[in-house]
């Protein structure tokens, strides 16, 4: 859970990600007792972090989901990180 | 191929517990039922001797034309299945680069409104594919007006889509755009 937690905080705090995805046929989570992360799926080899983007994008979705990769797989422990782009978020500016 | 093997197994598994259901009726002899008449009861008996027949006939060459028809239309539905099978099922998500991938509905979402953009077209559908390489396959189906230039609405939507993908980066590795006339009255847009 702990490890689940990490990498849902590294994924977040990356620029461009407006949340976490919850899946959308099975629920992309990982489950603990009395608690749950949603968004990241731990595995005994793989991590999987399942992200919203944020709309207009800071660079291409490519680049975003790679960089969210890299972040959230430095605190994986070695498993193999996977990053699924779920949807994207239109968030309006609050200049206008 | 996933849901015809569920098919299969569906009706396996019915068959199974229909055998199941009468074998425990049979074995404990309830009502009129007795172990003795099972073979004759799900006619096991009347297609051994049938399917015996058939063989016996076979190896003796004595085999009609529809009958090979028959066996050859088995064995080739055999081969296709076989092949069906042992191909790799298409993934479920759009892969970017290693390790980063694409819901393809969030494909679909970008590419959705783009085409709509486009001020002749109606209404659009748009289907995407996951591939095993890098990279999707982008169908969009876009309705206009009967009577406006299909070719330059389908060059125009083509060029934007390909336009917004190279912005956000989603890889497409594949996109066909097919432009057909629709009636307004029927679309979800009438006027634009």
């Amino acid at each position: 859970m702990r490890l689940a937690r990490a990498v849902s905080e590294a994924a977040l705090a990356t620029e461009g990600v407006y949340s976490l995805g919850t899946g959308r046929y099975v629920e992309a989570a990982t489950y603990g007792p009395g608690e749950k992360v949603t968004g990241v799926v731990v595995g005994p080899d793989e991590v999987r972090v399942h992200i919203v983007v944020r709309y207009p994008l800071p660079e291409p979705i490519p680049a975003l989901a790679e960089r969210v990769r890299e972040r959230a797989a430095s605190r994986a422990g070695g498993r193999v990180t996977t990053v699924v782009v779920e949807d994207l978020e239109v968030v309006r500016d609050e200049n206008l | 191929m996933r849901i015809f093997n569920r098919i299969v197994v569906i009706l396996l598994l019915a068959g199974l517990v229909y055998l199941g259901i009468a074998t425990i009726v049979y074995i404990f002899e309830l009502g009129p039922y007795q172990l003795a008449d099972l073979p004759n009861t799900l006619g096991f008996s009347a297609l051994y001797e049938g399917l015996n027949g058939y063989l016996g006939n076979i190896e003796s060459g004595n085999v009609d034309a529809l009958d090979v028809i028959v066996l050859s239309a088995i064995a080739l539905l055999g081969l296709v299945l076989l092949i069906l099978e042992l191909n790799p099922p298409t993934p479920q998500r759009v892969r970017m680069q290693r390790g980063t991938y694409i819901t393809r509905r969030a494909v679909e979402r970008e590419v959705s409104p783009v085409v709509e953009q486009e001020p002749e077209v109606l209404q659009s559908n748009v289907k995407v594919k996951a591939q095993r390489k890098s990279g999707a396959k982008v169908q969009v189906r876009a309705g206009i007006r009967p009577g406006e230039d299909a070719r330059s609405v389908q060059s125009e939507v083509q060029s934007r889509v390909q336009q917004h993908m190279a912005e956000t980066g989603i890889p497409v590795s594949n996109l066909k755009v097919r432009v057909n006339e629709s009636d307004p009255r029927q679309t979800n847009t009438r006027v634009k």
